[in-house]
């Protein structure tokens, strides 16, 4: 009995590659498109014409260099955080930790950059960024480590760890820094500015901010008017990137493919010789370092400093940013942009057209929503279908055929028994 | 005496298997009825039938000699029977108390009513010698009182028919003495009980009567008292017709695998394998026969590294690789064909490809500096689909969209292409259809010839016997003999796979 019709015929081999591979994006974009669909109804209830608000939420994301610059900023740490859950959950390592990663990052990156105001731009950047990734890395280490060598659940460790940083960071930023040896450690790791009675930090140094197209254009000889300009950074040019590598280390590398078939099912990786503790900690590093850019790129690249509450819910964002790209990096971008433009565009949508901001997140919740339902709808020829039927089918005459529990057979079924 | 349940002629088939084939089986008022066969020869279909998880195909239930439908577990259970799982139907954070009430109303709907409840079971447990604590979470109980937590289940709802699916395959000896005391007990309040085993001696213990089945039919029924393990074990295995494979002689060459007194636990942390000792050289194929559960995977799973010795050692080619990591023993050419392709042998959500690369993707040529070399993986898997006919329409199709029979063929294409020194082949063929079967065996006595050593650890005595050049018999974590397989007797092999040592097999294990 043959599962799948053997085909020679190279059209239909195409032709099902492009409905396997298209279905991927569809999916979002149905979810995304049915969330404005349904939203607009909630916007004329509001007694708005949703096509005038979508109109003005679009301007409001992509119409000026300002609001291109808005929607930009709003990106980078989201595609970050997206792919650090991205890379996580491709590896069976759920990172809800990304928020608190986030500011371990963002915490460290600041310390360099007030600290080492010596430093010269060439070597604070990549030393700043550097920090960030470690210090996320360090953050996850520590559930990674759990999860790998004791069983613990990195869902809850992860969790909570975000209020333990959080903590941690209200309070550093609460005590003066001092630069220099010979002062207590305490002042040396504090991040307040002493010279302010707020708690927040001071600037970073220059040197340690990201370079913007303003600069580019200045160092090329030319000069630039829009203000705009100052905000393109290299920040988003790094997180492309890391798009780019994360895609290309999940899926063309060695580490990427013990990761993933860890993630799939640990016990048949460990079955074909893949460290599988070895691999969890490598993911949580991965993981938290993406996180913990996150925090740095925002810190050196728009804020320049940190201050209570300067980027609460990004790292969470990063779930939600990673469910509608499908889990693929590439995906993250796309659905970064998505979400970086709703916010972007929301408060000229609530100017123009009177809908308020908050049905942004009505849209964002709808297409999150869909895009999990989305997952269920089945596109494929009808043989591909039949063909899982039959295969369920023959599965369960198996099982009803073995008799004995002792087998490895039923390994998962005994262990899920035993939790 | 008028029976309590009677079948006839119950069919049952599943796509591409027969599983009970016009079975008829009585059951009378306070007897304790064995039900013997190896594993697949329908006994658990049958019994699943009656307690309404399938429906037969054709056939009639009779209960207390009206026949009856039986659509769902809750019309059995309406009636009177009861049936223990192999796998505890409990949910382990719940008290023993709430694990019993729970499906059943409340006399104080909507509230629950734990504190009558908990008396009731006390009561209950009193009676038939069941001491039990009502008020214990289930997950703190061992597996002995787990199972008498699901009897109290069945008896609290009144069933007057116990159906126990192997019973004593989760239990220690000594709670098997237990069990066995409480069976009486109950056969003395006239309860009725099947007891589904393939053990022998405890089926001759424990039963009045026994039916055994094979290959979905039943062989016969018979009192207990009226026959013996030799004659049972002669109709559990039967004279079956060997697939025929062609097999060049055996030459054997150098030791290539040798345990030496392993031991090591189950996953309930029960002593399964205890003091294995055991040769395989190059170019010679060992069967191990034996009854599921009796310590093959365990004995596969030690070899691979995936499971820790706790005394012996095991040495490949006279290097120890005792709880060496499973990838240090790979790299030494130790290939393992697993029992369970679903869950270990394939990452089924990967594609064909990468599932061929599964134990090979991070040596060169398949990858470089970390990169995984596209062309050549390519390459490499057309070549595998094609030389070892593997039905799908390109390689990377996701394995799970395979049937059973293309998916084994990705795992021995994945462990051949390692030229393995040595290949564990656990349950080969379980599973597949005769053609796929048969491809399966012919490339392992192909290896064979290669010169590479194999165990080949089977269920399917047939399988053993046509394959194997030397064949040994596990039982209860114990080599019971060795013999050639040209020496092997059939009932000598039956008994001693049913744990009967009745007659030390006089086979001729070679040593070094």
């Amino acid at each position: 009995m043959l599962r799948l019709q053997e085909s020679t015929n190279r059209w239909e081999i195409l032709y099902r590659r492009f409905l396997e591979r298209s279905f991927n994006i569809l999916i979002p974009l149905g979810a995304i498109l049915a969330a404005f669909v349904i939203s607009s109804a909630l916007i004329v209830a509001r007694g708005a014409n949703p096509l005038s608000a979508y109109a003005a939420l679009f301007a409001g994301a992509f119409g000026s260099s300002n609001a291109l610059a808005n929607t930009v900023t709003r990106m980078v740490p989201i595609i970050m955080t997206g792919l650090a859950v991205t890379y996580g959950y491709r590896s069976g390592f759920f990172n809800i930790g990304a928020e608190g990663q986030l500011f371990m990052g963002a915490m460290a990156t600041t310390w360099m950059g007030i600290t080492l105001t010596g430093w010269p731009a060439w070597l604070l950047i990549p030393a700043s960024l550097l920090a960030g990734a470690l210090a996320g890395s360090l953050w996850a280490l520590i559930p990674g480590y759990l999860k790998a060598k004791r069983g613990f659940n990195e869902v809850l460790t992860t969790l909570l760890l975000n209020y333990i940083t959080i903590q941690l960071f209200e309070f550093l930023i609460r005590v003066d820094h001092a630069v220099g040896l010979g002062h207590p450690f305490l002042a040396w790791i504090g991040l307040k500015d002493p010279t302010q009675p707020f708690p927040k930090s001071a600037y970073i140094t220059e040197a340690a901010r990201m370079p913007s197209l303003t600069s580019l254009l200045t160092w090329l000889g030319g000069t630039a008017e829009d203000p705009a300009f100052q905000r393109f950074t290299l920040a988003a040019v790094v997180a492309v990137l890391a798009a780019v590598v994360i895609y290309i280390l999940l899926f063309k590398t060695t580490t990427g493919y013990r990761a993933r078939a860890v993630g799939v099912n640990p016990r048949a990786a460990q079955y074909m010789g893949i460290n599988v503790v070895r691999t969890t900690i490598t993911t949580a590093l991965i993981s938290g370092a993406l996180a913990g850019m996150a925090g740095s790129l925002e810190i050196m690249g728009f804020q320049h400093r940190v201050i209570q509450n300067f980027l609460v819910g990004a790292g969470y964002d990063g779930i939600p940013v990673a469910l509608i790209g499908q889990l693929n990096p590439l995906g993250v971008l796309l659905s970064a942009l998505f979400f970086g433009a709703l916010r972007a565009g929301a408060n000229r949508m609530q100017i123009v057209s009177g809908a308020p901001v908050s049905i942004i997140y009505v849209i964002q919740s709808l297409a999150i929503l869909f895009a999990i339902a989305g997952t269920v709808i089945d596109l494929r020829p009808r043989r591909l279908k039949q063909a899982e039927i039959e295969e369920a089918k023959r599965l369960e005459a198996e099982l009803a055929l073995q008799s004995s529990p002792a087998t490895g057979t039923d390994i998962l079924g005994e262990e899920a028994r035993h939790v | 005496m008028e029976s309590l349940l009677r079948l006839e002629k119950i069919c049952k088939t599943f796509p591409g298997v027969v599983a009970n084939d016009h079975v008829d089986l009585e059951i009378l008022p306070g007897e304790i009825h064995a039900l013997l066969g190896e594993n697949g020869a329908g006994k658990t279909t049958l019994m699943n039938c009656v307690y309404g998880v399938y429906r037969p195909d054709s056939g009639t239930i009779y209960w207390k000699g009206r026949p009856v439908e039986i659509h769902q577990a809750r019309d059995a259970i309406a009636l009177g029977i009861g049936m223990v799982h192999q796998h505890f139907m409990l949910v382990p954070p719940l008290t023993v108390a709430e694990n019993i009430i729970l499906g059943l109303p409340s006399p104080r709907e909507p509230l629950l009513d734990l504190k009558s409840a908990s008396r009731q079971i006390r009561e209950l447990a009193q009676s038939y010698g069941l001491p039990i604590e009502p008020d214990v979470p289930v997950w703190q109980l061992p597996v002995g009182v787990q199972q008498r937590v699901e009897i109290l289940k069945a008896l609290y709802r009144q069933a007057e028919l116990l159906i126990l699916d192997e019973p004593t395959a989760v239990l220690t000896p000594g709670e098997v003495e237990e069990l066995f005391k409480v069976l009486r007990a109950f056969k003395e309040k006239g309860l009725s009980i099947i007891f589904i085993s393939h053990k022998l001696e405890e089926v001759m213990t424990i039963s009045d009567r026994i039916t055994v089945m094979r290959a979905g039919k039943v062989v016969d029924t018979l009192p207990a008292s009226r026959t013996n393990p030799r004659e049972l074990a002669r109709m559990m295995v039967g004279r079956e017709v060997f697939l025929h494979i062609e097999k060049p002689p055996c030459t054997p060459g150098e030791v290539v695998l040798e345990l030496e007194n392993v031991r090591a636990q189950s996953d309930r942390d029960l002593p399964a394998l205890k003091g294995i000792s055991l040769q395989v050289r190059a170019g010679e194929i060992v069967g191990i026969a034996g009854v599921d559960g009796n310590g093959q995977t365990e004995l596969a799973e030690v070899i691979a590294g995936l499971r820790r010795v706790t005394e012996g050692r095991i040495r490949v080619l006279g290097k120890d690789i005792t709880n060496c990591m499973p990838k240090d023993i790979i790299d030494l050419g130790v290939a393992f064909v697993p029992p369970d392709r679903q869950h270990m042998g394939l990452l089924l959500d990967f594609t064909v490809s990468e599932n061929l690369i599964g134990k090979s993707f991070d040596r060169p040529p398949f990858s470089r500096y970390g990169f995984l070399q596209r062309r050549f993986i390519e390459n490499f898997c057309d070549g595998a689909i094609r030389s070892c006919d593997i039905r799908t329409p390109h390689a990377q199709v996701p394995v799970k969209l395979l049937s059973g029979g293309n998916q084994q063929k990705v795992v021995l294409a994945r462990e051949l292409s390692l030229q393995p020194k040595l290949l564990v082949a656990s349950q080969p063929t379980r599973g597949l259809d005769v053609g796929a079967t048969e491809y399966i065996r012919r490339q392992m006595v192909e290896a064979r010839s290669a010169g590479t050593a194999i165990l080949l650890i089977s269920t399917e005595l047939d399988e053993v016997l046509s394959l194997s050049d030397r064949i040994a018999v596990i039982y209860e974590g114990e080599i019971m003999g060795i013999m050639s397989a040209a020496e092997a007797d059939l009932q000598e092999i039956g008994l001693l796979m049913a744990g009967s040592r009745a007659h030390v097999a006089t086979g001729t294990p070679q040593t070094a």
